[in-house]
C-alpha cells in the first residue's frame, strides 16, 4: 500500500458523502416507488463503507509499513518524467481551449510542433516537417472522412 | 432463420465490398497496434469509435471486432521477437517465443501462433454460432430482476478476477455506476449531478470518458519509460512449423481452444487471464515441464490459441443477453447503440445482417490475419523500428479529433483531458481503470432494472431471490463476495497477531 492511498481514501469518503447529499436533494423516494436519488444514495453508501474500512485498515498498518512505502515513493518519483507528462496535459488543454478559436490548422500545427518537441525531436527542421505533414495529412483525411473542423481566423479563406 | 441460411448472409454481408474494407483495416490496425508496444485494443478501439459515427453499424462493428482479435495476433510477433509483449494477452508469448527465437526458431514460433490463432478463432467463432441461440432464448424470459442480478453477479466475478486489491477494483466500479447516473434521469426526467452545466444534461459521453481513462492515460504512462528494443535481427525463415512441431502444438491448440472460449465467456480480461491457464494446464501435462521458459513450442501454441478463441467467447454475452463483460466488449455495446442498435436477445432477430455479418467477418478476418501476419511479417518487424516519439504525438491527435469530433464541441476535448489525468493518477495508484469503464457503460442498465424490480414488488427486495435465475446469480455474487472477506478477514487477523 502506498502512502499516498490514505490522501485517496480521504478522498472517496468525501465524495461519497457529496454524492450521498446530493442524492437526497434529488429525491431518494420509497423502496414501492424508487426515487432519481435512490440508486446514487446507494453507490455513495457503498463507497463510504469501502473507504470507511480501507482507511481504517491503512491507520493500523502505517507504522509499520512507513518505511517500505517511504524507499517506493523516492524511486517512483525519479522515474517519472513529469516535465514531458504536464507539456503533454498542457498542450491538450490548450487544444482545447484555443481549437475553435484560432481553427484546427493552426492549433493543430501549435499543438504538433510543442509535441514533436516535447517528446525529443531534435532537429527543428523536421519538429517543422513532421508538424505540417501531420497537419495536412489528418485535414484531408477527416474532411473526407466527413468531419468538419472549425476555420477559427482563417475563416475569410474559406477553409473549414 | 436456420444456422446454414445464417451464416449465407453472413458472409453475403461481409463480402460486399465496404464490409470487406472495413474487415480489411479493422484487422490491420488491430495487427499494428499488437506490434507497437504502447496502445492496447481498449485504448485503440475508444479513440476510433467516433470514426465509426458516419458508417452503417454493420461496417462499424466488423471494423471495431476486427481490431479486438487482430490485436490478439500482432501481440505475438513483438513478444516473440523482441521479448516485449504487444498487449497484454501477449506477456506469456515472451517466457518460450522468445527463447525459440534466440535459438533461431523464430519461424516456427511465429508461424505456430499464426495458425493457432487461426484455428482458436475459428473455433470460439463456430462455438460462438451455436451458444448464441439457446442462450438469446434464455435471455428472452428474463425480466428485469434477472438483468439485475446477472449484472451484479458479472461485477463481483470482474472484481474477484482483475489483479490487484480487491477494494480498489469495487471502488473503480461504484465510480463508473455513480458516473452513469450524471445528466437527466430517464425514468423521472430530473437532472442529477449537473450543477447546471448543460454538456452534462445528456451525461458524461462515453466516448471521451473512455478516450481519456484509457488511451491518453496509457500514453501518459508510457511517456515515464523509455522502451529499449532489441530486436530479433536475423532473417526469419521456416515459418511454417515441421511435422514434430505440429504434433507437439496440435494438443495445446485445442485445449488452448476451449480454454480461451470459456474463459472468455466470464467477465474480466478473458484473453488474458486464458493465456496464463493455458501456459499453466500445458505445462501441468507436459512429459518435458523442463522445457517450458526455455523455447518449448507448446507454451506459445497453447496461450496464442486461448487469446483468439477468449475474443468469441466474450461475444457470447454481449450478442446473447446484451450484457458486455469486458472493456472491449463494453466499447463494442456503446457503439451498437450510438448506432441506435440495442444488443441483446432480439438481436438476431431484429438486426440479423449485424449478427451474422459479424460472425461471417470473423471467419474472413482471421484467415486476412494469416495473410497479414506470416508473408508480411517483415514489415511488421520494420514498424517496430518506429521511435514511440514519432508515434506518440500521431496517437494523440487522433484522441484530440475524434473527441472533438463526436458533438463537435471542445467540451468533450476537455472532458477527455481531465479524464485521461484522471485515469493516469488512478493507474498510479494501482487502480484499474477498465472495470470503471465497464461499471459506466452497464449503470443505466443496471439502475433501470433495479427500480422496475422494486416497482414489480412493490418494494419488496425479495423478487431478487424469489425467481430461480436471478437467485443463482446473487448467490454466486454473494459467495464470492463472502469468500474474498473471509481472505480479507484472514489476512487481517493474521498481520495483528504477528
Amino acid at each position: 500500500m502506498k502512502k499516498n492511498d490514505n490522501i485517496f481514501f480521504v478522498f472517496w469518503i468525501v465524495l461519497s458523502l457529496f454524492i450521498m447529499f446530493f442524492s437526497n436533494e434529488y429525491s431518494l423516494g420509497s423502496f414501492h416507488n424508487p426515487g432519481p436519488g435512490l440508486m446514487p444514495f446507494l453507490l455513495g453508501l457503498f463507497l463510504f463503507i469501502i473507504s470507511f474500512c480501507l482507511s481504517l485498515r491503512s491507520l493500523f498498518k502505517k507504522g509499520r509499513d512507513d518505511k517500505k512505502v517511504a524507499e517506493i515513493t523516492k524511486e517512483e518519483r525519479s522515474r517519472i518524467n513529469i516535465s514531458k507528462i504536464s507539456l503533454v496535459l498542457a498542450s491538450l488543454f490548450f487544444y482545447g481551449l484555443f481549437l475553435e478559436r484560432l481553427g484546427y490548422l493552426i492549433v493543430t500545427l501549435l499543438t504538433m510542433i510543442i509535441l514533436f518537441w516535447g517528446v525529443g525531436l531534435k532537429r527543428w527542421s523536421s519538429i517543422l516537417v513532421a508538424s505540417c505533414l501531420t497537419v495536412l495529412i489528418t485535414y484531408f483525411l477527416f474532411t473526407y472522412l466527413g468531419v468538419r473542423f472549425p476555420p477559427g481566423i482563417l475563416r475569410f479563406l474559406g477553409i473549414g | 432463420m436456420d444456422i446454414f441460411a445464417g451464416v449465407a448472409q453472413g458472409f453475403q454481408t461481409a463480402f460486399q465490398p465496404l464490409n470487406f474494407l472495413y474487415c480489411f483495416v479493422g484487422v490491420f490496425i488491430g495487427t499494428l497496434i499488437g506490434v507497437l508496444p504502447g496502445i492496447g485494443p481498449v485504448g485503440t478501439i475508444a479513440i476510433l469509435l467516433p470514426v465509426t459515427f458516419g458508417i452503417s453499424p454493420v461496417s462499424a462493428i466488423i471494423m471495431l471486432s476486427g481490431i479486438f482479435y487482430g490485436a490478439q495476433y500482432g501481440g505475438a510477433t513483438t513478444s516473440i521477437l523482441v521479448n516485449i509483449p504487444g498487449e497484454a494477452a501477449s506477456v506469456v508469448t515472451c517466457l518460450d517465443g522468445y527463447q525459440m527465437a534466440r535459438q533461431g526458431r523464430a519461424g516456427p514460433a511465429l508461424g505456430i501462433a499464426a495458425f493457432g490463432s487461426l484455428i482458436g478463432g475459428t473455433f470460439s467463432t463456430i462455438a460462438l454460432m451455436f451458444l448464441v441461440f439457446p442462450l438469446a432464448k434464455a435471455a428472452l424470459k428474463f425480466s428485469s430482476p434477472e438483468y439485475f442480478s446477472i449484472i451484479c453477479m458479472s461485477m463481483t466475478i470482474l472484481i474477484y478476477l482483475v489483479k490487484g486489491s480487491f477494494a480498489k477494483a469495487a471502488i473503480m466500479i461504484l465510480m463508473g455506476l455513480f458516473l452513469s447516473t450524471v445528466g437527466v434521469d430517464l425514468l423521472s426526467s430530473k437532472q442529477r449531478f449537473t450543477f447546471g452545466f448543460p454538456f452534462l444534461f445528456d451525461g458524461i459521453g462515453m466516448v471521451p470518458m473512455a478516450m481519456g481513462l484509457l488511451g491518453i492515460s496509457e500514453i501518459l504512462m508510457n511517456l515515464e519509460e523509455s522502451i529499449d528494443r532489441v530486436i530479433y535481427k536475423a532473417k526469419i525463415k521456416n515459418l511454417l512449423p515441421s511435422l514434430q512441431e505440429w504434433k507437439r502444438s496440435i494438443g495445446p491448440i485445442w485445449r488452448g481452444s476451449l480454454i480461451g472460449f470459456f474463459i472468455g465467456i466470464m467477465p474480466g480480461p478473458g484473453a488474458v487471464v486464458s493465456t496464463f491457464v493455458s501456459y499453466s494446464v500445458e505445462k501441468k501435462i507436459s512429459k518435458h515441464p523442463e522445457e517450458f521458459g526455455k523455447g518449448a513450442i507448446e507454451g506459445v501454441a497453447g496461450p496464442e490459441t486461448a487469446n483468439n478463441a477468449a475474443v468469441g467467447g466474450a461475444y457470447v454475452p454481449l450478442m446473447a443477453m446484451g450484457i458486455p463483460q469486458s472493456a472491449v466488449t463494453g466499447l463494442l455495446l456503446g457503439a451498437l447503440m450510438i448506432h441506435g442498435v440495442t444488443p441483446g436477445p432480439l438481436l438476431i432477430s431484429q438486426h440479423p445482417q449485424i449478427f451474422w455479418g459479424v460472425i461471417a467477418s470473423m471467419y474472413i478476418g482471421n484467415v486476412m490475419l494469416l495473410l497479414l501476419n506470416l508473408p508480411l511479417i517483415g514489415i511488421w518487424v520494420k514498424l517496430l523500428e518506429v521511435p514511440y516519439r514519432i508515434l506518440m504525438p500521431l496517437i494523440l491527435l487522433c484522441c484530440l479529433i475524434g473527441a472533438y469530433s463526436i458533438n463537435y464541441s471542445v467540451a468533450d476535448v476537455i472532458i477527455m483531458t481531465i479524464f485521461g489525468i484522471t485515469g493516469y493518477i488512478l493507474r498510479k495508484f494501482d487502480y484499474e481503470v477498465a472495470p470503471m469503464i465497464l461499471a459506466y457503460i452497464l449503470g443505466p442498465l443496471m439502475e433501470r432494472s433495479f427500480r422496475q424490480s422494486l416497482m414489480m414488488s412493490d418494494g419488496k427486495f425479495s423478487i431478487f431471490i424469489e425467481r430461480p435465475i436471478s437467485a443463482v446469480a446473487l448467490g454466486i455474487a454473494v459467495l464470492l463476495l463472502l469468500s474474498s472477506g473471509f481472505s480479507f478477514y484472514r489476512k487481517a487477523k493474521t498481520k495483528l497477531l504477528q
